[in-house]
């Protein structure tokens, strides 16, 4: 039988070797909150069985459950039987999207950045006091995140950068739009070229990007192929600050939250807790962290479409921050610092921030 | 089903808790064996009024509830063959209470094995079976089939630690099954009875384990054996040397060949490899233990022996054996695992039997499991989609249940009969006890609406 | 009264960016009007800042989020925040319910009550307000 659909022609034994063990319930954020199988991996896989068997069709009725993962991949890294699932989500959904099921808040983002530069459709970019587009060593890559929802976190990275004296400087960015191939989109090439063309017009030799997805897309994503043919060196701010030299230290028990994108898609683990059990002798993990990491619930285009389940995750998360009394829950991500302070009830005398503006903190402090 | 009834039951758990939408139908179709069938609806329950009055609808309109935990048992337990309402307990999952001095605690059927380990380990407690798929599975499920583990030989299974139940019977009503007291013969044992009944007697709302405290130290080392019998032989050695160990697992050839052909471990191709630890509170006791497993090994001509020095080199020894099910679940599209279980003195006699029935059917057929208590998983491959492979697949189970009970075992250890093997009770049943069993099932539920279609209770 | 499909109370005070505001005793009650509540749809955060937190007019004072909206909740007044309703750090989906009651968001010590006569107040300012409203926004859904 000819497959129908491009999902089945790249992923179908993979779908079938899912072998309904349900291991993946274990990690799923959206299980966690919701306790509905259907929304675990393992429920998405055999509605993706029933599709490919001929016995359910690829529609509408399926959008809440394909549409609501975070494509986190706690599952697939959990997973005895070596399913790749967010991948084959992603598939999925953009199967979906060529039959016309699509989440509207997906179909929106899409439209968004064919008309703006960023996710948000906002207007004015913020510049934090700071010049543009000049010639520097460096170019630190903010990411949609921390340019309209997570300014003050940006604000305290570059004042780091300044007080370490990094020759740096802000280009204008345009959202590096990885995230639509997530949501059964593609890359928007224009919005790359101009990201390209802009960061290499400052002569840097590297870039630090401030958001983990950037990170992945630019290092990953053909588009971005031309920046890594020039011999641009691509950093997570988390692997800059690590080879730096930072003095200052805290008695306060401090945490750290994985990001989906830094740990479990880019295997970065260890630099940001080098980094931070350098300034905070009491570090603590928490029940779930490195590879086990739970998702704060903001990935793959969920925060937007389903932001109710999306801050449960979130609070779900933090309530492991709390469970182990940190006062301080440091990760490497805006979006995910979005999502887990959304998420924080007045009560939570918890702080929670970017490394860097808890260095930047600490070094204000000190002066 | 009609919608007044799926009006009734919106009513009683909410709208939020109940649903017959498609994507919540396939998910409910299934767990992780082979099998699939899809429900009516889907409601999860909060509490026990709840269960009482989704069971008092359902009685009175003769309409199939299947319990569910986390679904991950392997015989289609949770499989609705005839339709009906699944009965989701996730939501159920609170721990009510750990009382160590009464060494028990009280929780909630869809508290997650894991949690209640997690909640008990500042306690330095822990509740022993230790299920496979301890990780997701919940306690609920673990009562329902009397979940077992790897640590059964020395531990038991789950029903060595059920004291008290409370449980809601087919027409409503709300029952409590034994004590909160360690020792308990007031009456009928009811409660042993409703563990491993695999939802067909009750709903289980509420339960009381008894807990243990965790041993501290532990002692782990990896045998290998040129041949079966020799293996087998110190199995049963071992148990005449007066050490029980807390662990002792086989591994044979096709096993290990699947491993070094997927992973870079590079195990011996031996015909089995035993894995042993032995635990207590003191390295010195533990160590030894092992001391007298590594003595009767070196008596049956073990080929090689390593022990581990320290718990990172013990997690290196236990690679191997944590792998085989994930290795042996990505060589072909499907399989099944079964847990035939069979007296210790006779796990040479069922691997070989294993190795004919591999031949006969030209089926790749891998077997590890949990010697010390006789608990073999023979995890047999095949494609779903050829139809031949297929029923192959079917003649080689039936015969492996033949030869368990031919060597004085059983068809499940550990997994339950579900469907999977409820054609196959009569070969391990007489007659009488299988009508005692129909006998006690109509007592229970004499319209026959819990779980239907399981265990053969309705022939005859 | 209603104007063009919103529901817009008369007695109440309006900043520009729509938030009302209402006098109590010696503070004032703010929260988020029904035009800006719609326009939003389902809140889904709330920013509820520290009790005693300084506020400018004109400025921002906390965010609040729906779904598809971020967006700045600006101080109409310059004075203090005096406390919150914390009923919208669980259920924000109050001001979609009930913007003018329990939807309110926060209580402020105002420096000089005086200042509620420079917001936008009776019907005839309030037509001629929110008719002006509805065309600049006629093009956003």
């Amino acid at each position: 039988m000819e497959a129908k659909y491009d999902f089945e022609r790249k992923y179908r034994k993979q779908i079938l070797q899912c072998s309904r063990c349900g291991y993946c319930q274990a990690v799923c954020p959206i299980f966690g909150i919701t306790h509905r199988p259907s929304f675990n991996a393992r429920g998405k896989m055999l509605l993706l069985k029933e599709v490919m068997d001929g016995k359910i069709d690829l529609n509408e009725e399926l959008i809440d459950t394909l549409f609501q993962c975070t494509t986190c991949a706690a599952c697939k890294e959990n997973c005895p039987s070596g399913v790749n699932v967010p991948e084959i989500i992603k598939q999925a959904r953009k199967d979906m999207v060529n039959i016309g099921s699509c989440h509207p808040a997906f179909t929106g983002m899409n439209e968004v950045l064919q008309k703006n530069t960023n996710i948000y459709a906002e207007d004015e970019p913020e510049d934090f006091g700071r010049e543009r587009n000049k010639k520097a060593d460096y170019v630190y890559f903010v990411g949609c995140v921390g340019l309209y929802r997570e300014d003050e976190a940006t604000e305290a990275t570059l004042d780091l950068l300044d007080r370490l004296d990094v020759d740096y400087t802000l280009v204008d960015e345009a959202c590096c739009s990885g995230v639509l191939e997530d949501v059964g989109h593609s890359i928007n090439t224009d919005l790359a070229d101009k990201n390209i063309e802009t960061i290499l017009a400052t002569g840097a030799h590297t870039v630090i990007t401030g958001c983990p997805y950037c990170y992945r897309t630019f290092k990953n994503k053909d588009a971005y192929a031309p920046l890594r043919e020039k011999g641009i060196q691509l950093v997570h701010m988390a692997q800059f600050l690590k080879d730096l030299d930072i003095s200052v230290t805290t008695d306060l028990k401090v945490t750290y939250h994985d990001p989906c994108d830094l740990g479990r898609h880019c295997g970065i683990y260890e630099e940001p807790r080098q980094t931070i059990r350098k300034i905070a002798p009491n570090f603590v993990e928490m029940a779930h962290h490195h590879a086990d990491s739970l998702c704060c619930g903001s990935g793959g285009g969920v925060r937007g479409a389903f932001p109710k389940n999306s801050l449960k995750m979130a609070r779900h998360r933090l309530d492991e921050a709390l469970d182990v009394q940190a006062d301080v829950l440091l990760t490497e991500c805006n979006s995910c610092v979005h999502n887990l302070a959304n998420a924080k009830l007045r009560k939570d005398k918890i702080r929670i921030m970017n490394t860097t503006q808890f260095i930047n903190e600490l070094m204000e402090e000190a002066e | 089903m009609n919608d007044d009834i799926k009006k009734a039951l919106k009513e009683i758990v909410g709208e939020d808790n109940f649903t017959d939408r498609l994507i919540d139908m396939v998910s409910y179709s299934y767990d992780a064996s082979e099998h699939s069938s899809r429900p009516d609806c889907a409601v999860w329950a909060e509490n026990v009024e709840q269960v009482s009055e989704i069971l008092k609808t359902a009685d009175k309109h003769r309409i199939p509830v299947i319990p569910r935990g986390a679904g991950t048992g392997l015989s289609g337990m949770v499989v609705p063959v005839k339709g009906g309402i699944v009965l989701d307990l996730n939501r159920m999952n609170r721990i009510l209470k750990i009382s160590i001095e009464d060494r028990l605690a009280v929780v909630q059927p869809g508290v997650v094995y894991a949690d209640l380990d997690r909640a008990l380990a500042p306690y330095g407690f822990f509740f022993p079976p230790d299920p496979g798929s301890g990780s997701v599975c919940t306690l609920g499920g673990n009562v329902a089939t009397n979940a077992g583990g790897v640590k059964g030989a020395k531990y038991g299974t789950t029903r060595d630690y059920v004291l008290g139940l409370q449980v809601v019977r087919a027409d409503g009503r709300i029952m409590r099954t034994g004590a909160s007291t360690i020792k308990c013969v007031s009456g009928y044992d009811l409660t042993r009875l409703i563990v491993g009944s695999e939802g067909t007697l009750g709903v289980v709302t509420e339960i009381t384990l008894k807990i243990n405290p965790k041993p501290t130290a532990a002692s782990t080392a990896v045998a290998t054996f040129g041949n079966l019998e020799d293996a087998g032989r110190a199995v049963t050695r071992i148990m005449s040397s007066g050490i029980i160990p807390a662990v002792m697992e086989i591994m044979d050839l096709p096993t290990i060949q699947a491993i070094n052909q997927n992973t870079d471990l590079g195990l011996p191709e031996v015909e089995a490899m035993l894995l042993v630890e032995t635990d207590g509170y003191t390295q010195v006791e533990t160590d030894y233990q092992l001391s007298k497993v590594v003595e009767v090994f070196k008596e049956n001509h073990s080929l090689d022996i390593k022990q581990a020095a320290s718990r990172d080199e013990a997690a290196v020894l236990w690679k191997a054996r944590k792998s085989a099910y994930a290795v042996l679940a990505r060589i072909q599209t499907h399989f099944v695992l079964e847990d035939v279980t069979v007296p210790m003195g006779r796990i040479t006699d069922l691997l070989r039997g294993i190795g004919d029935i591999s031949k006969k059917y030209d089926l790749r057929i891998a077997t590890f499991g949990h010697a010390g208590d006789g608990n073999l998983h023979p995890q047999i491959l095949y494609d779903g989609y050829n139809p031949d492979e297929t029923a192959r697949m079917k003649q080689a189970v039936a015969d492996l249940f033949k030869l368990s009970v031919e060597l004085n075992g059983t068809l499940t250890g550990e997994h339950g009969i579900g469907i999977a093997k409820a054609s196959f009770m009569s070969l391990e049943h007489d007659d009488v006890e299988m009508e005692t069993m129909r006998a006690v099932k109509r007592a229970f539920d004499p319209n026959n609406i819990l779980n239907p279609g399981k265990m053969a209770l309705e022939a005859n | 009264m209603d104007i063009g499909g919103y529901n817009m109370p008369e007695d109440l005070y309006y900043e520009p960016n729509h938030w009302w505001v209402k006098q109590d005793g010696d503070l004032l009650v703010m929260g988020m009007d029904d035009f800006a509540q719609k326009l939003a749809g389902e809140i889904v955060y709330v920013q509820l800042p520290d009790d005693g937190k300084k506020i400018t007019a004109g400025k921002k004072l906390a965010k609040v989020e729906s779904g598809k909206w971020l967006g700045k909740v600006i101080a109409p007044v310059n004075g203090v925040i005096d406390s919150v309703n914390e009923e919208l750090e669980e259920n924000p989906g109050l001001i979609n319910e009930d913007c003018y009651g329990k939807g309110w968001m926060y209580k402020i010590k105002p420096d000089d009550a005086g200042d509620l006569s420079k917001l936008i107040t009776g019907a005839e300012a309030l037509t001629k307000w929110i008719n002006e409203e509805i065309e600049k926004y006629a093009d956003t859904e």
